[in-house]
């Protein structure tokens, strides 16, 4: 008997379309026959018979409430709505048919009565609705902001971020565990939805079990299905976050196993657990090396760079998200100190400059002192010799200087010290004798001296 | 009579629109207005047009109209200007290169388990081969400490500066289809290559050069033939400029016999002065991208043999690369692909054929053939890479070696046969690539396959990741680079591809 109390019981969601598809019929034929009335005999048998059949769903929605377990609280709204329903089908035909001849409901215009049962029906079937996939089904999909405009709790995700001075003192847990669990776990296993009777927004509710075991073995991360889940590959039906879910980085994943490896500590610091900073370095800002200052700049004149383009210079922003400017005479090589004017309208937003291969003579660097922004400068291939070289070191952003195949002479080389934020220098010249000099490796500068060979090897020359 | 026709017209017209009403026109309009839609799902049959809808390149009339070389700066910010890719067509063993297997040479001969032949595809092995322990010796080098073999003597030098990825895999065993795949993201014939998808993305600073420029030795070309230079869907100009190292590098490119530079710049003057008039008749920007063809070409013609020859550089540099002047050789293409970024080319493509090690005769043997393979390209790649270094150079150029796939830690048994000389099939699960340059983190190795390199247990990474970095250090995002052709956004990594950020620096 309670077998078959349940199986009908699990036919509700089925049957209960059947009185809904109904009523809709009923409610748009309605709609057309509006003016003429010529179809009321058709329409109160299909209330009649929606309520022969809603009567059936309120059955056996009250036999899958009792088999199923559901807490009274959570199903009364659709099960007195529904029956409400029911009695409503009734009333529409019996107010179809012209039975009710003198009571309050025959006065009310039928219109008025079609819309309450419209809006009675979209109620019932939204609290049915509710019960089977949770409140939150419907606005899940929505944007967070608009969601918590709703007055939907919203689990905020934040991104985790450690700096090279805070990393050892933060607590592993409470600022990498748990605000990972939170990007990416939180929204289905909290207290209003927890989704495998699992709850992972508070320290309790990790260590207790979900609806299978605990999910959580100190020590043990490969026995810890909090763990060894998010690892399995993301086709997996068991993998979690599911498929289309955002997944946490490979090494948010990884940190979950070490803190569970390393005791499952919730107040240690990671500098207190020993562990490397090599694991948290995708948590640390991201450092991304530019070409070009990283300080926000206008974009230059467009006449200006039509000049400078039409003149046979190139010309381009670096990147289509920077105003900063890389300018080269590749294909002018003609390009001598003179030319320099026509890059004064536009000097601060050279960051890139190569001036390789053109006839440009040290009185150029003066000049070149004066691009503020400059951060890469090639003066290979010329007759530079270095001297003036100094002026460049007020350039705070001037990371690289190629002076490869110049004629710098050796007793310039000292001038290349003390430059704020130099890291290397392009000395490659066969011809440059630089014995007896000593560049002392200040700050982070490194020269490029080059004259690379491969020595012949005996293996050169054997054929197999 | 005149007037009484006119008269006429002029009422039958009135007459028609009198009957129009508003519904007609909402009528009209829904079919109007879907047809204006329909032009635009199925777009033209213009092959640019879908190139002006692109959002890198803006409607109307722009530089790329004229010049469809002119530089477009990428989305984001690049780390490298140029690349150098060297394919070894044919497929290096990786075995006897970079991927150590002390495991594989215990197990030298024996019948290789069942377990890892279930269900896989060879393109010669048959029946239960053996397995071939590596027919190298491998050391540790550099700081870095990652495994060279010594068929690479000059490359252990400077393996700090590469960064390796020990687990590529691809779909495809035969050369043809796997050569496509690795240059064009598909192993079926149509899709742009890398080169082509580049080039059509940056343009080309060299306004006397082709941006893209395809070197080859070894003495044949690429099984796949030059489609995997091709341009696919793309404008043809963006395909690669094959350059021959031996003779003139680009043929019927000197002027004939009795026609003087001056004459021929005379000739070109004229047509285009022609071409002006038009012009200014038609204001067709084609006619505009005609004259600088013509010009570019005319500029071509003095740029491309100078830039091509390298008789000019010192004996040093000459010597480092162990070239050979006025043949065909890798040494020489490695020190034209130095010359040629240098001058501003966007993607020089090597091709060196003859590493399909099968073992069917001793130039094909692991242990003989592959040999002087090896020796033919280990003091050209090493001196490339240095001499990039010391020029500044490898700061803006991402040099790529790689093969097409890799090849089977068994001996081959071709027929089912034991076969005279040592040889090994081709093999997709894994293999070694490697890459240097800006933004490439030094002295990386990224991938491990297992104990005997059949494939890859960790850092498995696919064609099109590979791709996708390569992309990414040239400053676009994989997945938002595309160009529109038949009706829908293609991109050279199709739907798959992930930023190897492992081997970033």
């Amino acid at each position: 008997m309670h077998v078959l109390k349940q199986l009908l019981g699990r036919l509700h969601p089925l049957i209960v379309h059947l009185p809904i598809g109904f009523i809709i019929i009923g409610l748009i034929l309605q709609v057309y026959d509006r003016k003429l009335k010529e179809h009321n005999k058709v329409i109160s048998l299909i209330y009649l018979w929606a309520g022969y059949f809603a009567i059936l769903a309120c059955i056996t929605g009250y036999l899958q409430y009792l088999g199923e377990g559901y807490s009274f609280d959570s199903v009364k709204l659709h099960l007195w709505s529904g029956i409400a329903t029911a009695l409503f089908c009734f009333l529409m035909w019996a107010k179809l048919k012209d039975a009710l001849k003198t009571t309050l409901i025959s006065k009310t215009p039928l219109v008025v009565l079609s819309m309450l049962f419209f809006a009675l029906i979209s109620f019932t079937g939204h609290q049915g609705g509710n019960i089977t996939h949770g409140e939150d089904y419907l606005a899940e999909p929505l944007p967070n902001s608009i969601k918590s405009a709703l007055g939907y709790e919203v689990f905020e995700e934040k991104e985790i971020v450690l700096t090279d001075e805070n990393w050892e003192t933060a607590v592993l847990y409470t600022d990498v565990v748990q605000p990972i669990l939170n990007n990416h776990c939180v929204s289905c296993h909290n207290p209003k939805k927890a989704k495998g009777e699992l709850l992972l927004h508070t320290r309790e509710g990790i260590l207790k079990s979900g609806e299978n075991a605990p999910v959580i073995l100190a020590d043990h991360p490969n026995k810890s299905e909090l763990f060894t889940r998010m690892e399995l590959p993301v086709e997996d039906d068991k993998h979690m976050p599911p498929d289309g879910k955002t997944q946490p980085s490979k090494e948010a994943i990884k940190l979950i196993g070490v803190w569970i490896e390393n005791g499952l500590s919730f107040d240690k610091t990671i500098g207190e657990l020993g562990l490397e900073k090599s694991l948290f370095q995708s948590f640390f800002p991201k450092t991304t090396k530019t070409n070009y200052p990283n300080i926000e700049i206008t974009a230059a004149p467009q006449d200006s760079i039509s000049k400078v383009k039409n003149s046979g210079l190139h010309i381009d922003p670096i990147s289509e998200s920077t105003n900063y400017l890389q300018v080269s005479a590749l294909n002018l090589p003609s390009f001598a100190d003179t030319d320099f004017q026509l890059l004064k309208s536009i000097a601060p937003q050279i960051a890139i400059l190569d001036l390789g291969g053109t006839q440009i003579t040290d009185a150029l660097i003066k000049d070149l002192a004066s691009l503020p922004n400059l951060t890469i400068v090639k003066l290979d291939n010329t007759v530079i010799t270095g001297e003036y070289i100094e002026l460049l070191q007020n350039l705070e952003h001037l990371k690289s200087i190629n002076l490869s195949n110049t004629n710098f002479k050796k007793e310039n080389l000292d001038k290349l010290k003390g430059f704020p934020a130099l890291e290397s220098v392009f000395l490659f010249n066969p011809k440059l004798d630089k014995s007896g000099t000593e560049f002392i490796n200040e700050g982070s500068t490194t020269i490029e001296y080059g004259n690379y060979n491969l020595p012949p090897l005996k293996t050169d020359s054997i054929v197999y | 009579m005149k007037n009484n026709i006119e008269n006429l017209i002029a009422e039958k017209l009135k007459r028609e629109i009198e009957t129009q009403t508003r519904r007609h026109f909402i009528k009209q309009c829904a079919t109007g207005m879907g047809g204006l839609a329909l032009g635009s799902i199925f777009m033209g049959c213009d092959p640019l047009s879908p190139s002006k809808n692109n959002n890198n390149l803006h409607t109307g009339f722009t530089e790329r109209d004229l010049n469809p070389l002119a530089t477009l700066s990428p989305p984001f910010a690049p780390k490298v200007k140029n690349v150098i890719y060297l394919h070894m067509a044919g497929a290096p063993s990786q075995l006897e290169m970079f991927d150590y297997k002390p495991e594989l040479a215990k197990l030298n001969n024996q019948e290789c388990p069942q377990s890892l032949l279930e269900g896989k595809k060879f393109a010669f092995i048959r029946g239960t081969p053996k397995l071939l322990g590596p027919q190298a010796t491998f050391k540790q080098e550099g700081e870095s400490g990652n495994w060279v073999s010594d068929n690479l003597p000059h490359f252990k030098k400077v393996v700090d500066e590469v960064a390796f990825l020990k687990a590529v895999h691809t779909d495809q065993f035969n050369h043809g289809p796997a050569q496509l795949f690795m240059h064009t993201g598909s192993p079926r014939l149509g899709r742009p290559s890398i080169g082509s998808w580049v080039t059509y993305g940056l343009g080309s600073e060299n306004q006397n050069l082709p941006g893209f420029v395809v070197l080859t030795s070894g003495g044949k070309a690429p099984s796949a033939g030059k489609s995997v230079w091709g341009s696919g869907f793309l404008p043809s100009v963006y395909q690669g400029v094959q350059c021959r190292s031996k003779g003139d590098p680009v043929l019927y490119i000197e002027d004939p016999d009795g026609i003087s530079r001056d004459l021929k710049k005379n000739t070109i003057k004229a047509i285009n002065e022609i071409n002006k008039k038009e012009y200014s008749k038609y204001a067709d920007p084609e006619i505009l991208a005609r004259i600088n063809q013509y010009e570019m070409a005319y500029r071509m013609q003095i740029a491309v043999p100078e830039v091509m020859n390298i008789n000019n550089e010192p004996d040093h540099i000459k010597e480092m690369y162990g070239v050979e002047p006025g043949k065909e050789s890798f040494a020489n293409n490695c020190l034209l692909a130095r010359k040629l970024v240098e001058d501003g080319v966007r993607f020089v493509q090597l091709f060196d054929w003859g590493w399909d090690a099968h073992g069917t005769d001793a130039s094909t043997a692991v242990d003989l053939g592959l040999k002087n393979k090896c020796r033919e390209i280990d003091r050209p790649m090493s001196a490339l890479l240095l001499d990039l270094k010391q020029r500044g150079l490898l700061e803006d150029t991402l040099v790529v070696w790689g093969g097409e796939f890799g090849r089977t830690p068994m001996q081959e048994n071709r027929e089912g046969k034991t076969m005279g000389f040592k040889g090994r099939d081709h093999h997709g699960d894994a293999f070694t690539m490697w890459m240097a340059g800006g933004g490439i983190k030094k002295g990386a190795s990224h991938g491990q396959t297992d104990a005997i390199g059949f494939s890859g247990v960790d850092g498995r990474v696919s064609v099109h990741d590979v791709h996708a970095t390569i992309l990414h250090l040239l400053g676009f995002d994989h997945e938002q680079f595309t160009y529109d052709f038949q009706g829908r956004p293609f991109r050279l990594t199709d739907v798959e591809g992930e930023v190897i950020h492992e081997i970033l620096a």
